[in-house]
């Protein structure tokens, strides 16, 4: 028996699954090799960590909520959800935008700005605060022209269903800017009949300052 | 005084159902938190399988093993969610930064604070390890060295053939020994007999 025979069969002796006959071999590799004897140890302690995993408290009340909630799912659910939605729509779902180490929280309402620089990647988070949760939701960004997500091409438009949680949701997008850039970027969050659109617009940096670019990025 | 008889039935349903699933709540908890390394996941998990179960609580009511059962669609539902949930393209922003809700749980242990640092320290990786693993493997993993089931019991529950469980228990060691760089093979004295 070699090393890669033994490893390959290490896994049925520590769970008493090596039969009889294989014992004696793998017993006297072990006897002769510090390798795998110091493999073995290792994968004895890994099992034993894993043995002691604690796994947390369930929070008090959850089950009773959790229940409740199951049992009054058809018609409560979706009224609720519905009116979630709504409510969020009107007033909770704010769209939070950062870039690098700045960020900050805004309303749906106003057109937020990102500065980027061009051919120069960085990562812009947009936060999305939904009042209660809000499972398979559809969400949809739409590029301006320029301006690309890393790894997705020369993609206008992306679309994902995704579930968003009550509170915080994140979504990182990694965006290049290749030209003058125009337009908005916009999200649509929408959700059976209720959609809410948010805007974002992309400014290149230094545009209107150094002079390298052209002028018409002075009004961006 | 006379009662709605449509909210009498809910709520004799609802009742019975909470009867049925109260018992194995915890247990679907902690199954659910083993799958997801996540509090929010874990309860979003369970309340997943809890909405589907009520529609059919008459089916299972009549199941003779259900925890086992509850196991199996469990887990059936988080390979759906795992799926979900790396095809979307939203995280959670505590994922970044802060992690006070999805903090180790306290260690029973009555040691020293460096030995429960180190420990606590050792924990993260070895949670952070197990979200290397995709869902089937997490899934064989924990069922099998966390909670001790054996791996007979898990082809009914799991619905694989036992050496597919072999292999997927073996991949997935594996694969959380590398990553916490402590595959014994990878490197080091070989010996050919």
């Amino acid at each position: 028996m070699d090393c890669r025979q033994f490893a390959l069969r290490m896994d049925d002796w520590l769970d008493g699954q090596l039969d009889a006959a294989a014992r004696p071999s793998m017993q006297h590799h072990l006897n002769g090799c510090a390798g795998c004897r110091s493999g073995y140890r290792r994968a004895e302690e890994l099992r034993a960590e894993l043995r002691s995993l604690p796994a947390p408290e369930m929070r008090p009340g959850f089950a009773a909520q959790a229940l409740a909630r199951a049992a009054g799912a058809r018609p409560r659910t979706e009224r609720r959800v519905r009116l979630g939605l709504g409510m969020a729509l009107a007033t909770g779902v704010a769209l939070a935008l950062g870039v690098g180490m700045l960020l900050f929280a805004v309303r749906p309402e106003p057109v937020q700005t990102v500065v980027l620089s061009v051919r120069q990647p960085e990562s812009v988070r947009l936060v999305f605060n939904a009042a209660r949760a809000l499972p398979g939701s559809t969400l949809t960004l739409r590029l301006p022209e320029n301006v690309a997500i890393v790894g997705y091409g020369d993609r206008r438009e992306l679309t994902w269903t995704t579930d968003l949680r009550e509170g915080a949701n994140l979504l990182r997008l990694p965006l290049v800017v290749n030209g003058p850039a125009a337009g908005d970027l916009v999200a649509q969050l929408s959700r059976g009949a209720s959609t809410k659109t948010f805007r974002v617009k992309i400014k290149v940096r230094g545009a209107d300052a150094t002079g390298e670019r052209p002028a018409r990025f002075a009004s961006l | 005084m006379p009662r709605f008889p449509l909210f009498r039935r809910n709520r004799t349903a609802a009742s019975k159902f909470e009867d049925l699933m109260r018992p194995h709540v915890e247990f679907l908890y902690r199954l659910a938190w083993r799958f997801t390394g996540s509090v929010a996941d874990a309860e979003d998990l369970l309340q997943d399988v809890l909405l589907k179960l009520y529609p059919r609580s008459g089916e299972v009511a009549r199941i003779e093993q259900l925890r086992p059962w509850l196991a199996k669609v469990l887990y059936r539902q988080y390979v759906d969610f795992a799926r979900r949930r790396a095809r979307s393209p939203l995280a959670d922003p505590a994922e970044e930064g802060s992690d006070e809700d999805e903090a180790a749980p306290a260690s029973p242990e009555d040691d020293g604070p460096e030995a429960r640092a180190e420990r606590g320290e050792w924990r993260e990786r070895l949670l952070a390890a197990l979200e290397q693993l995709n869902p089937e493997q997490r899934a064989v993993l924990t069922m099998h060295d966390v909670e001790g089931y054996s791996l007979e019991e898990l082809e009914a529950l799991l619905e694989a053939p036992l050496g597919t469980l072999k292999s997927r228990l073996h991949r997935a060691r594996r694969r959380l020994r590398a990553v916490l760089g402590m595959e014994p093979f990878a490197s080091g004295e070989r010996v050919k007999e």
